[in-house]
């Protein structure tokens, strides 16, 4: 028995990723901008785009080294053993918190904005069995699925930050530079790992289709990343202007519960099973990344048996969080500071490593061998 | 590796059914049904006898009635009210279920009103903030002062015309907005504002109490708040007119129906549509124009803030149709007529704002304008906005406001007979 290659196209490439990171503008990330970068967090975006590219651009390029082979193999390729090991181990770990305290945000966000009798247990239950359901299926099918629910999120969200800005006042938006020209650089730049969830998509670059898809997929997703997120950031201002929307713990939803769309009022109703929908995406593709580097940590061939296990495990701990509001906000920033360096000097490390290792020859005759 | 994909057996179908089943019931925790709910439209707040409570009066809609348009839908009331005292708004919900047998519901509130005793006290503030923290109390209902406690108000409150409560405030609102009688006052404002520190909040001001009082001659008619309108006829007792102003989240004083227009016409924020108005005639004074102010463009603001008494110049443009002149002058063919015709209401109107402006730095030290919106845009930093300490500079600013008036139309037929020569 064979197992047949699991591939996948530019397309669902690109619906897994925008879904991975994009969901991020609806739950309270924006919080965190707005808290240190008042109405100028809407630049916080391209910024923070700008100072990510040659991070990202190593990393494709220790990538195409070693085509065929993902993160983990070359982690494990030119650190070592020993210091690979260690540092997949890490990555792991801050995957597993991070599902764990992002699963019990959005809990939150369903139960405060909208079911708000139902038993948090059982929101929280329900997304994860979801999740673990569409993630044991494989990376095909979680593709399949990101792609063809991706143009109707997309649009769904369009619709709901257009109206936002239409009914919004630019005036807000106003002093431009908000709390000062360098504060916002430096503010944006340090926020920068949001975008840290890049590093878990490197482990399914050989399962793109063809490497030059895999390159231009990743930057084809970051643009729509950035261009969706300045637009929410910007719309939550528009709105509410700054101190309000500082003071808010989700504002996306907020928004979406005061916007009409002509004459209708609840259009929240409306926008919630889209956003609900890559919310499954987002977690299914988190999941799968956990099983896979446990699978690569420990030797587990058939990774994606170890889902179920770890949905189960993540419904416990997440339990086991004393109160899911206030508690999570220092953990939060907490995963988002441990995974700075890991997008930052990480490719550096590698890309230095690679070349010093003779990358090309390794990749010849890697490619010999086989 | 992986399982050879047998086809699953029924039982293992059968069993995820279930499971599935089981799954999406227990999400069924927030259910709803329309006939077990008693949907408050809108909400009243007094203040109580007890120090910390206050007093919530619920208006609470029948959603069977007027569902079908011939009878025999309902015999019940169209609305059901009931007050009580409550320590904050969520939890009065379920007070009022000792007295009323559906469940309270947010859902459909359109409306928050505030007898104007409570709204003076400083500690209204606390209350407002139960709104945002409540999930079923959307930013987009409006916030209405009152005259009186709400509770009298919501009992002398009996629409003819729209029975049915949710239509009611809604058109009601829509209207009076859409001719700038009243403001906008969206809670979202109110909160925006008070956050934001140092602005006005112009709340909606409403009224059942009639002193009808005859308006003084010679004055427009206008110029009036809840309460001094005069009218008769087999109507509602309830008007809807004029501002309360709120400071720091505390209600001030109130601004009658045509400071409201003012206020209204030259804010960026909230424009109004449709003002139907009289002036007096520039070159009669003892006759009226009527006029059709459609102010379609917005107001240009131009500050400058760094000279020693900062100065701010303010351009209102207004498209102006002249529905009728009791003077009988001829303004629609003669170009010399008109031009005494727009300077004259320009100068009319200019003053009308400078008061309004002179009362708003005087008085309030404030403006409801949305003009600090403006002064941001002349900031690069929010530190160096701040810095600049607008809310205390605007009292002693230089304000010029320019009306510039361009006459859209003169009425369907345009001539008139000369008064004289009609026998």
């Amino acid at each position: 028995m064979t197992q047949p290659e699991q591939k996948i196209g530019i397309k669902e490439y690109i619906a897994i990723f925008t879904m991975m990171i994009g969901t991020k503008i609806a739950d309270d990330t924006p919080t965190f901008f707005y808290n240190t970068l008042y109405n100028a967090a809407w630049m916080a975006p391209i910024i923070n785009f700008l100072a990510v590219m040659i991070p990202i651009y190593l990393y494709i390029k220790v990538m195409s080294y070693y085509k065929g082979q993902n993160l983990a193999d070359i982690v494990i390729l030119l650190m070592g053993k020993f210091f690979g090991y260690a540092v997949l181990l890490l990555l792991w770990i801050i995957l597993s918190v991070a599902i764990i305290l992002d699963t019990s945000i959005y809990t939150d966000i369903i139960a405060t904005t909208y079911f708000p009798t139902t038993a948090y247990f059982f929101i929280l239950a329900i997304l994860l069995g979801v999740c673990a359901y569409l993630a044991k299926k494989g990376l095909e099918q979680i593709g399949s699925v990101a792609w063809s629910l991706f143009l109707y999120t997309e649009v769904a969200l369009f619709i709901a930050l257009g109206l936002c800005i239409g009914q919004g006042k630019f005036t807000f938006l106003f002093p431009l530079f908000g709390p000062g020209e360098w504060d916002v650089i430096k503010g944006s730049v340090t926020k920068g790992s949001v975008y840290a969830d890049f590093i878990y998509v490197l482990l399914i670059a050989p399962a793109v289709k063809s490497f030059g898809d895999f390159k231009k997929g990743t930057w084809i997703s970051m643009i729509i990343i950035v261009v969706s997120a300045t637009m929410a950031l910007a719309s939550y201002v528009l709105l509410f202007d700054y101190p309000s929307v500082q003071m808010m713990k989700y504002p996306f939803h907020e928004s979406i519960r005061f916007v009409e769309l002509v004459f209708l009022r609840n259009i929240e109703t409306l926008i919630f099973p889209f956003w609900l929908t890559a919310v499954f995406v987002r977690f299914s593709v988190y999941l799968y990344f956990s099983a896979m580097l446990f699978g690569k940590l420990f030797r587990i061939k058939d990774f994606e048996y170890i889902i179920p296990s770890i949905a189960t495990l993540t419904i416990f701990l997440g339990m086991m969080l004393p109160s899911p509001i206030d508690s999570l906000e220092h953990p939060r920033e907490f995963i988002l500071f441990v995974s700075t360096p890991f997008l930052f000097f990480m490719p550096i490390i590698l890309f230095i490593l690679a070349k010093w290792k003779g990358a090309k020859n390794n990749a010849v005759q890697k490619e010999q061998s086989k | 590796m992986q399982f050879k994909r047998n086809s699953p057996s029924k039982l293992v179908l059968l069993i995820m059914l279930f499971l599935g089943i089981t799954c999406i019931l227990a999400a069924y925790g927030d259910r709803q049904a329309i006939e077990k709910k008693a949907y408050v439209v809108a909400m009243g707040i007094d203040p109580a006898k007890e120090k910390n409570a206050v007093e919530i009066t619920y208006l609470i809609a029948n959603p069977e009635y007027g569902s079908q348009q011939q009878g025999g839908s309902t015999d019940e009331p169209p609305v059901e009210i009931i007050s009580f005292e409550a320590n904050d708004l969520s939890t009065a919900r379920n007070l009022a279920n000792t007295v009323v047998a559906k469940e309270i519901s947010y859902d459909l509130l359109r409306a928050i009103l505030v007898s104007e005793d409570l709204a003076k006290d400083s500690r209204f503030v606390r209350w407002m903030y139960d709104g945002v923290k409540d999930p079923n109390i959307r930013r987009d209902i409006r916030f209405i002062v009152t005259n009186e406690p709400v509770v009298d108000f919501f009992e002398k409150n009996k629409p003819r015309l729209e029975v049915r409560p949710h239509k009611y405030y809604e058109l009601l609102l829509k209207r009076g907005e859409e001719t700038a009688t009243i403001p906008k006052g969206y809670l979202n404002q109110y909160y925006r504002i008070t956050e934001a520190g140092g602005d006005l909040f112009l709340g909606i001001y409403s009224s059942t109490e009639r002193k009808n009082k005859p308006p003084k001659p010679g004055q427009p008619e206008n110029n009036i708040i809840a309460g001094d309108f005069s009218y008769t006829g087999k109507t509602n007792s309830v008007i809807f007119a004029g501002s309360a102003v709120f400071k720091n989240g505390v209600m001030i004083d109130k601004l009658t129906a045509e400071e409201t227009r003012l206020a209204t016409s030259i804010n960026n924020t909230m424009k109004a549509a449709d003002i139907l108005t009289t002036m007096p005639d520039p070159l009669n004074k003892r006759y009226n124009v009527s006029l059709r102010i459609r102010s379609n463009k917005n107001t240009h603001v131009k500050m400058d803030l760094h000279k020693a008494i900062p100065e701010i110049h303010i351009t209102v443009p207004m498209l102006i149709d002249v529905l009728s002149t009791h003077s009988m002058i001829n303004y629609a063919t003669s170009t010399s007529n008109q031009k005494k015709l727009k300077e004259g209401l320009e100068k009319y109107l200019e003053k009308k704002y400078d008061n309004l402006v002179k009362k708003t730095q005087k008085q309030y030290k404030a403006e409801p304008f949305g003009w600090s919106l403006e002064a941001r845009k002349k900031f690069l930093t929010i530190p160096a906005y701040e810095a600049y300490n607008w809310p205390k500079k605007y009292p002693d600013m230089k304000v010029h406001v320019n009306v510039e008036i361009t006459f859209g139309g003169f009425g369907r037929q345009s001539r008139i007979p000369k008064v004289k020569e009609m026998r």
